[in-house]
């Protein structure tokens, strides 16, 4: 109660003063130009959403103002004061709180628990913690924003809203200052649909407060709904400052997608089109967490890709193909059952997988390289029950030189390799053995320009080789490159297909959009 | 360009392993020259040699024997209470049955096994924590010690060829040695030169990738745990043999000797690797220690001292090294 008063206050004293004034702000990684001379502004009590495409440079704007990137130039102020993100504690203490993608809440630990890892607790003579004031506190602050819940339930029992809900008031909440300004980074990536609704009214609430909100997402139809204006970034560079309501679903995606006004093409969903590609790979009615009901084929030679959003399902598509996540439906490779959750089976009817996260699902890192590439199969070093040592080494050492793998030291543990290098290993232990599809998610993310393009080199080489090859891709640039169709998926179902000359960035990125 | 960084990398990292790798069989060189000068006339004699071939046995083969499920990513706590219960059954078979201790010896190896799998039951297709499954399978097996035993040293006269299973002198050296041999020479095989060991290692290093890399990663976990506690049933049949009686409090002790060495073990011959010799050299370079400073005259607790102080600083100073450097990962 006495929060709303003081909201009302705040909105009295600084009704659309400006809040955090960017100017200018420049930032490169090596030769890659991630922000280029970006002005931005927030003012108190508005709802700024910040939208873009995959390296447009929305998440090296956020993470400036978090302090994660130091940026080459430009200046930073909030409230009128010079602010330097770099400095620890600075961006609490000045009221910028931030609730980033993963939320950050320990799941083992009660919602007050949580609360209390921001700011600590009220302790009580002998340093005794007092739980019913702690209790009292962690209600009151989520029942501010909306939520009536038990405070001493796990936070990993709750709902996607709750536990984004508890992120948020955890944000807000703080013995240094009062929140001024709130960065939600896709707060609605990890959410069912159902629950948007809910977290907008907290939004709003916070709005109410007088607190500025920065509002970071993919999705047009909740930045329309929620914003009140909008910040649009091409290239690493401001395409402009908008009022939502000068803004329609389409113009934005005109202004998003740039280079002028084609014609969307594939408008609909199009039918899985008959090819002349023998099928290698057939997957009927894939469901999961976000799938529903996808079928594809992919064909012997045939390079597919598979577009869409975070949250779109596009992400989910490798792993249940390959069985690594659980998954109802059925998939078929050259005729052959590859069974949920058995890696192995799939492996045996052929398919080869290459995971989005090399790092924990990939490459085991208590190994050398050359055990990484030979791993996924080793039936060729077996003689008597004995690995042939010798042999695996120079089979190693050739795809190695093949792939053009830096350093050519097969003896080096797998993490001392840079991504592009790493990459290139994973690619290495599925190609070796193969396989007659061979499903990609990711392939070239955190990887090096020249890197990239060996690997799209091999991806094509592959189905000319007569695999089939899906490549899942957040980035448009390289599915227009090596792919043969490019399926786009819209809320866990194939929303559109393009097919040969109809492939481009472009009409990739506004159907992804639409 | 490419191989002449090759070549360097190479040469130096064939420098690293003379010093690294080996560095515990310096120290046991070292260990042995100290005692060799300080108590030459009881240090250096064949009986000292014997008795720790001899009394290292029985530890040697739990601390191997638990070398397969830590490199498979799993704990194995109760191995020490495994051999504590056969050691007791064994005693108990002779004194209260008939029965041929050839099939006892197979009796207790079975026991073994349905120990491993009673703990992978619970590790792998109930998910428990294997450190709080083994514990649990500790407490078990301690309350059966008891039942069988009465809470009583069990003491009866075994066969003459039972005895010589036991302590048998071949080529200078007690049999049971040749046993721990045996076993790191199988050990060692099986996890460097064949795909179950490699796969093995994989699963122990990072199970998610090794599963994406179709490995089995829960039979691996499972057989692991079948090997552990069939080698410690096995090194209790060993013990009673050695012993003749049965100890009540035997067994447990050689828990945290075994762990020690394993992971003392996993900085020698392989770096950073779980491995058979390496443990082998672990235990003998620390059973060497103690005896010497037993026969030095030291305190008794000492020993302890030694033992800790020496894992300690052996995969202290290996980690420090080694920072950022991977392969890498001690435990599990």
């Amino acid at each position: 109660m006495t929060d709303l008063v003081r909201a009302g206050a705040a909105v009295a004293v600084s009704g659309g003063e400006s809040l955090l004034e960017v100017r200018g702000v420049s930032k490169a990684f090596g030769p890659t130009e991630a922000l280029v001379e970006v002005d931005f502004d927030v003012r108190a009590g508005e709802i700024h959403a910040l939208v873009g495409q995959n390296g447009s440079g929305k998440s090296t704007l956020v993470k400036i103002l978090a302090g994660v990137h130091d940026p080459d130039g430009g200046s930073i102020a909030l409230e009128g004061e010079e602010f330097d993100p770099r400095r620890p504690g600075e961006a609490r203490l000045r009221g910028l709180r931030f609730v980033h993608q993963d939320l950050g809440l320990v799941d083992s630990l009660d919602v007050v628990e949580n609360l209390a890892l921001g700011r600590g607790y009220d302790v009580r003579f002998p340093r005794r913690i007092s739980w019913r004031h702690e209790r009292s506190q962690a209600h009151a602050a989520l029942a501010d924003l909306g939520y009536e819940l038990d405070v001493r339930s796990l936070v990993g029992s709750l709902r996607a809203s709750e536990r984004t809900g508890i992120a948020i008031a955890r944000a807000l909440d703080g013995w240094e200052s009062a929140a001024r300004l709130l960065v939600l980074d896709e707060p609605t990536a990890s959410l069912p649909e159902a629950e948007t609704a809910r977290l907008f009214d907290v939004v709003r609430t916070i709005r109410a407060r007088g607190v500025g909100v920065i509002y970071v997402s993919h999705h047009l139809d909740e930045v329309l709904a929620l914003a009140d204006r909008v910040t649009i970034l091409r290239d690493g560079a401001r395409v402009g400052t908008f009022d939502a309501e000068d803004l329609d679903h389409d113009r934005m995606v005109e202004l998003i997608v740039g280079r002028g006004s084609v014609t969307a093409g594939g408008d609909g969903a199009l039918p899985p089109g008959p090819t002349e590609h023998e099928p290698s790979l057939v997957a009927q009615n894939l469901s999961g967490a976000v799938l529903r009901g996808v079928s594809l084929r992919v064909g012997a030679g045939e390079v597919v890709g598979v577009a869409g959003l975070t949250g779109s399902g596009r992400e989910e598509i490798g792993p249940a193909l390959f069985g690594a996540a659980g998954r109802s439906g059925s998939v078929a490779v050259a005729g052959r059952v590859v069974p949920a959750e058995r890696p192995d089976l799939a492996i045996a009817a052929g398919l080869g997988f290459v995971p989005a996260d090399r790092k924990s699902l990939g490459l085991v890192a208590s190994m050398v390289v050359r055990e990484n590439v030979t791993l996924a199969d080793l039936r060729p070093y077996r003689r008597g029950g004995m690995l042939r040592h010798r042999k695996e080494r120079s089979d190693v050492d050739a795809w190695l030189a093949m792939l053009d793998v830096r350093p050519r030291d097969q003896t080096l543990g797998a993490m001392r390799l840079s991504g592009g290098n790493q990459q290139k290993v994973l690619l290495a232990r599925w190609l070796r053995i193969q396989p007659r599809v061979l499903v990609l998610d990711e392939p070239t993310q955190g990887v090096d320009v020249g890197a990239k393009a060996e690997i799209h080199r091999r991806i094509v080489a592959a189905a000319r080789d007569g695999a089939g090859v899906l490549v899942c891709s957040t980035d448009s640039a390289e599915l227009v490159r090596v792919c043969d169709r490019v399926l786009i998926m819209q809320r866990g179902e194939i929303g559109a297909e393009l097919l040969g000359r109809d492939i481009s960035e472009e009409r990739i990125d506004r159907l992804c959009l639409s | 360009m490419a191989e002449s960084a090759e070549q360097t990398t190479r040469a130096r990292r064939r420098f690293h392993f003379g010093v690294d790798r080996f560095s515990g069989i310096y120290i046991w060189g070292l260990i042995i020259l100290i005692f060799a000068l300080w108590v030459p006339e009881t240090f250096l004699t064949t009986t000292t040699l014997r008795v720790l071939a001899s009394d290292q046995a029985v530890t040697g083969m739990v601390a191997v024997g638990l070398v397969v499920p830590l490199a498979c990513g799993v704990f194995d706590l109760s191995i020490g209470h495994v051999l504590g219960f056969t050691l007791v059954a064994t005693t108990w078979m002779n004194v209260h049955t008939d029965i041929n201790m050839a099939v006892v010896t197979l009796m207790m190896v079975a026991i073994g096994v349905a120990v491993g799998l009673a703990n992978a039951l619970m590790v792998v297709k109930i998910g428990v924590n294997s450190f709080i499954a083994t514990l649990a399978m500790s407490s078990i097996l301690q309350a059966f010690i008891l039942f069988v035993s009465n809470n009583r040293q069990i003491a009866g006269e075994f066969s003459d060829e039972f005895k010589r299973f036991g302590r048998n002198v071949v080529l200078g050296l007690p049999q049971p040695f040749f046993y721990l041999l045996a076993l790191t020479l199988i050990i060692w095989f099986v996890l460097e030169y064949t795909r179950s060991g490699r796969y093995a290692y994989a699963t122990g290093g990072n199970p998610a990738a090794a599963r994406l890399a179709g490995v089995r990663t829960d039979r691996f976990v499972t057989v692991s745990l079948v090997v552990s506690a069939a080698v410690a049933a096995f090194a209790g049949v060993v013990l009673a043999a050695k012993l003749g009686s049965a100890s009540l409090t035997a067994g447990p002790p050689k828990l945290i000797p075994a762990y020690t060495a394993v992971f003392l073990g996993s900085t020698q011959i392989k770096r950073g690797r779980i491995n058979a010799w390496g443990t082998l050299v672990a235990v003998y370079l620390l059973a060497t220690g103690v005896k010497g400073l037993q026969l030095s005259g030291t305190e008794v607790w000492v020993d302890d001292l030694f033992n800790g102080v020496t894992l300690a600083l052996a995969v202290g100073i290996a980690v420090y090294r080694r920072r950022g450097d991977s392969p890498g990962g001690l435990a599990p």
